[in-house]
């Protein structure tokens, strides 16, 4: 009786006892067992072992097996981890270029401010039949259908890039203030013209922001559709830990790949810090301003 | 021909539940050219009954004939509805929206009437070294005279003003008041202006309403 008057003043504790006991249930229906932890752990020494020391010469040797052509004279700019590294940046690119002007004017169709609730429920549905499947997924059937190689890669993160991007998008326009759009309205604009001039204005720093966002998104993406042959570094690290078996190059690869999201990272974030609206100040919305070298800003400075 | 009455309301009910109107049996004539001052409390339907003439809500039942075609109607929300995001030209020229031709919308490219007709404005409203300037880099005052020289460029017969003196100082609010005056009496405007100070609204409205509870009383001028 003590323990059950105990439990009644902390339901808290009768919530954590629940989840404890049902983590502890699927566990065992799913056979998660100590002596399996117990084996990969062996693995784990193995595979430890086989990748320690990184070999870098993934960065400074030429791959003659890469999947694109490398025209470059310099053998470190045609090795596995820059040819690459440079071929899914190129791949984020595109499909971040192609994903923005396709879900521009659908995330204005689905924003519930902008268009009628018909149109916005089909565009926002169209949106999210676009996320069902991970890029990765979307990458598997377009090299079935095209076959290997980058094109595969650009078509599935394009898609995957629209049913994203538009969905922040459209979550952008509707955070629109009402002032404007109403007064756009009265004066009898047309719905195109109210998010043209009136709506994209103001959502258009969010915006540039999730571009960029999505670009460096992307590049991390990138390495991961590759391991179905959709192009980019992930297409080598695949033949690292399969064919060749060769972890110590699979791990510099790895370590390449960390580097330079870090980096994207870090310059992602300081160009978005540029234009992100404070409480005080709702700078205006220039395109010129992701370009840091071309800000008139700095110029006047 | 100049229309007799620019707008007619006759028994209407304004609000948003039928069960709960926030005004009843409203009765309103304007003429072109004519200023009408509405006041009355905060939070008691001023706000809704312009925003129902301007036809962002429909009256809950009467009748209520306002201009109907594009650009007929300027509306100046309680916040100004500006685009903070860009210059004090861009949103003079969005009043410009509804007179441009298809193409010039669709490419942004103004023609030189609407252009020169923005610049006239911006001169007006004393805002020729602002052109360049964000609006979120401007005053109070200074985002009135904005929406101000907007509904200028855009010409339209009604145009409603929901608290657009706001609490500026009172040479600020004058500067304004003459700008609405000019509008009304040079281009012939009718205006609906929403004022929670009776002495000031009493001072250039030809007709003041007094919104008491759910009804509105014309009060002597």
């Amino acid at each position: 009786m003590k323990i059950l008057q105990h439990l009644q003043k902390r339901p808290s504790l009768i919530v954590s006892s629940v989840i404890a006991i049902l983590a502890i249930l699927v566990s065992n229906k799913l056979g998660l067992n100590i002596d399996n932890l117990g084996q990969a752990w062996d693995n784990a020494t193995i595979l430890w072992a086989e990748m320690f020391p990184p070999d870098f010469s993934v960065v400074t040797e030429r791959a003659s097996w890469t999947q694109t052509e490398c025209t470059w004279e310099a053998d470190w700019a045609c090795s596995a981890a820059i040819h690459g590294l440079s071929e899914t940046i190129q791949i984020a690119f595109l499909a971040t270029l192609f994903g923005m002007l396709l879900s521009l004017p659908l995330s204005m169709m689905a924003a519930h401010n902008l268009s009628p609730i018909w149109l916005s429920t089909i565009t926002r549905n169209f949106l999210a039949g676009l996320r069902v499947l991970p890029s990765l997924v979307w990458a598997l059937i377009f090299v079935i259908m095209f076959g290997p190689g980058p094109l595969a890669g650009v078509l599935a993160m394009t898609l995957y890039t629209v049913g994203y991007l538009g969905k922040l998008q459209y979550e952008a326009l509707e955070g629109v203030s009402r002032h404007p759009l109403e007064a756009a309205r009265a004066m009898g604009l047309p719905r195109w013209q109210i998010a043209r001039y009136f709506a994209l204005p103001e959502a258009s720093n969010a915006i540039l922001s999730q571009i960029l966002f999505m670009f460096e998104y992307n590049i991390r993406h990138g390495s991961v559709i590759g391991l179905v042959g959709a192009g980019g570094i992930g297409w080598y690290l695949n033949n690292y830990l399969g064919i060749f078996s060769r972890y110590d190059r699979a791990l510099a690869l790895i370590i390449v790949i960390y580097v330079a999201v870090v980096i994207i990272d870090q310059i992602s974030l300081s160009i978005r810090h540029r234009f992100m609206d404070s409480e005080t100040h709702a700078p205006r919305a220039r395109w010129r301003e992701i370009l840091p070298f071309f800000s008139t800003r700095e110029v006047q400075k | 021909m100049m229309p007799e009455t620019v707008l007619r309301i006759q028994g209407a009910t304004i609000g948003f539940e039928k069960e709960n109107p926030l005004l009843v049996d409203v009765d309103l004539e304007l003429k072109p050219g004519e200023i009408i001052g509405v006041i009355g409390r905060s939070g008691i339907g001023k706000s809704t009954l312009l925003r129902t003439i301007a036809g962002l809500l429909p009256p809950l039942s009467g009748q209520l004939d306002a201009p109907a075609g594009i650009g007929e109607i300027g509306y100046i929300p309680q916040r100004l509805g500006l685009v903070n995001h860009k210059n004090v030209g861009y949103n003079v020229m969005m009043g410009a929206l509804t007179r441009a031709p298809l193409w010039q919308t669709l490419f942004s490219l103004p023609g030189l009437e609407l252009r020169q007709s923005a610049r006239a404005a911006i001169e007006a409203v004393g805002l020729s070294d602002k052109v360049l300037d964000s609006i979120s880099q401007l005053s109070g005052g200074q985002q009135q005279r904005v929406a101000i020289a907007r509904s200028m460029v855009q010409k339209p017969t009604l145009l409603l003003a929901d608290e657009c003196l706001g609490e500026l100082d009172s040479e600020t609010a004058k500067e304004i008041i003459e700008l609405i005056q000019k509008l009304a009496k040079e281009d012939n405007v009718a205006i609906i202006i929403v004022d929670h100070n009776p002495v000031r609204v009493a001072t250039f409205c030809d007709r003041v309403l007094h919104v008491k509870g759910i009804h509105i009383e014309e009060v002597d001028v």
